[in-house]
């Protein structure tokens, strides 16, 4: 397989690849290389971080008598929750950066960003998470149904709130509109039916999914020209039977991994590959194994999400954050921070990365993590905090990321490299005529410094 | 993108030294041509309870709701029969005594959201409830009217949603020297050397060097521009009295931006509200006295406006921890010097017709005050930028 083309699957199908891994890999086959891909996916375990801490504190207190409802207490351990979730966004990042399977990680990726949620409680988000890592190349089908059913979701959207006595139209509103066919393929009245459907959908403590059967409404329901008396996963199949379901959700597949730019008749190609089974396994499989894939219009046309960015830096140069909580201050002055989308509808993705501020950040964040450069910007407070809290820096002016970087890994795979080996190596897109022409003009001491260079123009930000 | 609008909304500020050719010859365009006038947003972050800063000082409804939280008349500064300002906000109520403040009541939307993300999204998208938009209201405004990063500043070192535009975005910075060392390395400077017109590629790779190009060029026109300037009266030593200190010198040195948005946390009053909250409204209304006293001294008080909201007010029941939970409606404030509506805009809050949750109903929809202040203030197209016509409100021009 050609390097550029090679590159270009990994960038999509993971984080990128190294020179090690790159060289491995040329004699093989494409079919060879995609299968292998698929090969380990089985091999991811669930996402854990531990909580025995926080468990003992509920249990200590349960036996004693102590832990009461007050909104003291309930605040006290909303913020201890907040730190774990904290910890588990620091675990998935190097999760991405050590993954079991990195095509089941950057799917998990992908799915949080359809089926989009957040949550305090950690131990809820925690399986939530999970539950997208076990089915990010299943059954679709099944994906959704468990989904509906999670904890973290039911609080999100108010599946909480939905009793037969009075309906709550939300997460039925948002299963149709942001979660499988998109605004206007749905009527008002289908929404008001299938919330019926969803009544009494419940969750245990623990998380469980229980069915409270005196809030459930039992009743026929008329949803998308069918009438039966439906139950939540009936809705659920009856929406799978729109083709507009497939066609929705094979478009944000095809915007996510091939182009941002839409090829429509692309995509009805994938429709008519997913829409059989909704296995969305075999839809990836045919996506990278398709030449289509690999044409060049496909290659480096999509701006990384800053995950991506922090991600593929550490493919090249590992970096190990000493003050973890960094990382999440690079996440927020980017702009994505995981376990914390906007809004329901997730991060918008490509060009909405980008604004005069963040694109600065980025291109600067290979002399932070690499070069030791300065920061010198403050993240933003959050709601919750005093006005004390909300200002406060938790870095002083022109400090540094503390990290240690194994220059010497990146050494022994490009040390040797020719710049242009280098260059071909790093970036994929297209390179602005002008820059590639600054760049053969560059002075170049050695690869290390070269890298920095390299990752800090814009061609880098693109994979 | 074509090639032709590409190169239309790159045009830019003077005083460039590395900007390619195309854009030293069109960056004359946006300039000048819309007028002197400015606004100022600041978000009173967390949901400020408006009940508290405001007091209905005559209703029995809201004393009985606040056993432990409500304020005793005797410790307010009396503005009408009805209502009455928190006494931290005695600058405030200087500067209402003077006409300059017009306060309007029970300002929210239909189906209000109760989390600070979205309901703080909706009022910055001007959106419905159910409506999740990519792009502020002022970041649309860059889009169409201000066409240059600097056009909307941000008093911060990130970009918030009202901010963001389509093609444009408005620019964040709390400091234009940090925000001009960060985008003027000496590398980067050779990169943009190296730039010429010819080569810019129409896609998402034009899209990165146009954005690189703007921000530098936005950076330095901010920075070269508002050091000129330098503020000579005395600000409250805190971070939201500096945020406007800035402000006040972005808008005497004569910066062509247009809008700035600063946000003030700490209002999330769950427990201990009370000295929590006053402490804030006090530093809000020093810090704001003395920045229209800055602006008058410099003749461009006149020339703005300032639009204090929050992403909701409070529930009129306070909680069991001597605080207060996410409400709905809430007041916001207008400040300017020729407000045709100085004083109380309309109705005192209706405590007796509550919502489902116990929060107060809204009776005027936050996006008619948009409206008005895009069409009667900044003069342009409101219904272009809230993308569906409001009902305009009689307050100012």
């Amino acid at each position: 397989m050609k390097t550029r083309q090679l590159q270009h699957l990994f960038l999509r199908a993971g984080f990128g690849l190294g020179f090690n891994s790159l060289t491995n890999l040329k004699s093989k086959s494409k079919s060879e290389i995609v299968s292998n891909l698929f090969s380990d996916i089985h091999k991811t375990r669930p996402l854990e971080i531990d909580l025995s801490e926080f468990k003992d504190y509920f249990v200590e207190n349960f036996k004693t008598g102590k832990l009461k409802s007050d909104k003291k207490t309930m605040m006290a351990l909303q913020k201890m929750s907040r730190e774990k979730i904290q910890e588990l966004n620091i675990a998935w990042i190097n999760r991405l950066n050590h993954p079991q399977s990195v095509l089941s990680e950057k799917m998990t990726l992908f799915w949080a960003n359809v089926f989009v949620c957040r949550d305090n409680s950690v131990f809820d988000i925690q399986n939530y998470n999970n539950t997208l890592r076990k089915y990010a190349l299943g059954d679709f089908r099944q994906f959704v149904k468990a989904i509906a059913k999670e904890a973290s979701m039911s609080k999100y959207l108010n599946n909480k709130q939905n009793i037969k006595e009075s309906p709550n139209e939300n997460f039925a509103r948002e299963l149709m509109e942001l979660f499988t066919l998109g605004i206007g393929n749905y009527t008002e009245q289908d929404i008001k039916e299938s919330a019926r459907a969803f009544t009494g959908w419940f969750n245990k403590i623990n998380g469980e999914f229980i069915l409270k059967t005196k809030r459930h409404d039992y009743g026929e329901k008329t949803f998308m020209g069918k009438t039966g008396n439906f139950d939540g996963d009936a809705i659920i199949d009856i929406i799978l039977e729109q083709k507009q379901c497939a066609r929705f959700i094979c478009t944000k597949v095809y915007s996510y991994f091939v182009n941002p730019a839409i090829n429509k008749s692309r995509v009805e190609e994938l429709i008519s590959i997913f829409y059989k089974n909704y296995d969305i396994k075999e839809l990836m499989e045919y996506i990278f194994n398709a030449n289509w894939f690999y044409n060049d219009e496909n290659i480096g046309v999509k701006i990384k999400s800053p995950i991506e960015l922090l991600v593929g830096i550490h493919q090249i140069v590992p970096v190990e954050f000493q003050k973890q909580k960094q990382l999440l201050y690079l996440q927020k002055l980017m702009g994505q921070i995981l376990l914390n989308p906007p809004n329901v509808a997730g991060w918008k993705g490509d060009k909405n990365w980008i604004d005069s501020n963040t694109l600065m950040f980025r291109l600067k964040l290979p002399s932070i993590l690499l070069s030791n450069a300065v920061i010198n910007l403050e993240e933003k407070g959050e709601f919750e905090d005093s006005f004390e809290t909300y200002y406060k820096t938790q870095r002083k002016r022109d400090s540094y990321i503390k990290i240690t970087k194994s220059w010497e890994d990146f050494d022994k795979q490009y040390s040797k490299l020719t710049p242009y080996e280098f260059k071909e190596l790093l970036l994929v897109s297209e390179i602005d005529k002008d820059t590639d022409e600054f760049l053969s003009n560059l002075k170049i001491k050695n690869n290390q410094e070269f890298c920095v260079q390299l990752m800090s123009i814009p061609e880098y930000q693109l994979c | 993108m074509e090639r032709r609008k590409f190169l239309k909304q790159s045009s830019l500020a003077s005083s460039l030294f590395f900007v390619p050719n195309f854009v030293k010859a069109i960056e004359s365009v946006a300039k000048n041509s819309l007028g002197f006038k400015k606004l100022v947003i600041v978000q009173l972050a967390g949901g400020n309870d408006g009940l508290n800063t405001i007091i209905p000082f005559t209703n029995d409804i809201y004393y009985k709701n606040r056993p432990q939280l409500s304020i005793q008349k005797n410790n307010i500064l009396k503005a009408t029969d009805e209502l009455g300002f928190n006494e931290n906000l005695a600058p405030l109520k200087n500067l209402f005594d003077k006409g300059y403040v017009s306060i309007i009541n029970n300002v929210g939307y239909p189906n209000p959201n109760r989390s600070h993300f979205r309901s703080t999204d909706i009022w910055h998208t001007a959106s419905e409830t159910n409506e999740y938009l990519n792009t502020g209201w002022i970041g649309r405004y860059i889009d169409l009217y201000g066409k240059m990063p600097y056009s909307g500043i941000e008093l911060d070192d990130s970009l918030s949603l009202i901010m963001k535009g389509n093609n444009i975005n408005g620019i964040a910075t709390k400091d234009p020297a940090v925000l001009f060392r960060n985008n003027l390395t000496p590398y980067f400077k050779k990169v943009l050397n190296y730039q010429s017109d010819a080569h810019l590629s129409e896609h998402n790779l034009g899209y990165l060097y146009k954005t690189m190009i703007e921000a530098n060029s936005s950076a330095k026109y901010i920075y070269e521009t508002s050091k000129t300037f330098s503020s000579n009266v005395e600000y409250p030593n805190n971070p939201f009295g500096k945020q406007l200190k800035t402000t006040a010198e972005f808008i005497n040195s004569n910066l062509q931006s247009k809008v700035y948005y600063v946000s003030m946390g700490g209002f999330d009053t769950h427990a201990g509200q009370t000295n929590r909250q006053n402490k804030l409204l006090q530093t809000y209304s020093e810090s704001m006295e003395i920045f229209v006293k800055d602006l008058e001294k410099n003749d461009t008080f006149k020339d703005t406006l300032i639009l204090t909201f929050s992403e909701f007010g409070r529930r009129v029941k306070q909680n069991a921890a001597g605080g207060t939970d996410h409400g709905a409606a809430n007041n916001i404030f207008l400040i300017a010097k020729n407000l045709k509506s100085a004083g109380f805009y309309n109705e005192v809050p209706n405590l007796v017709e509550l919502d489902g949750n116990g929060d107060i109903n809204h009776t005027i929809d936050f996006r008619s005050i948009y409206a008005t202040i895009l069409d009667k203030w900044l003069e342009v197209n409101d219904k272009s930028i809230l993308n569906k016509s409001f009902s305009q409100l009689d307050l100012i021009g």
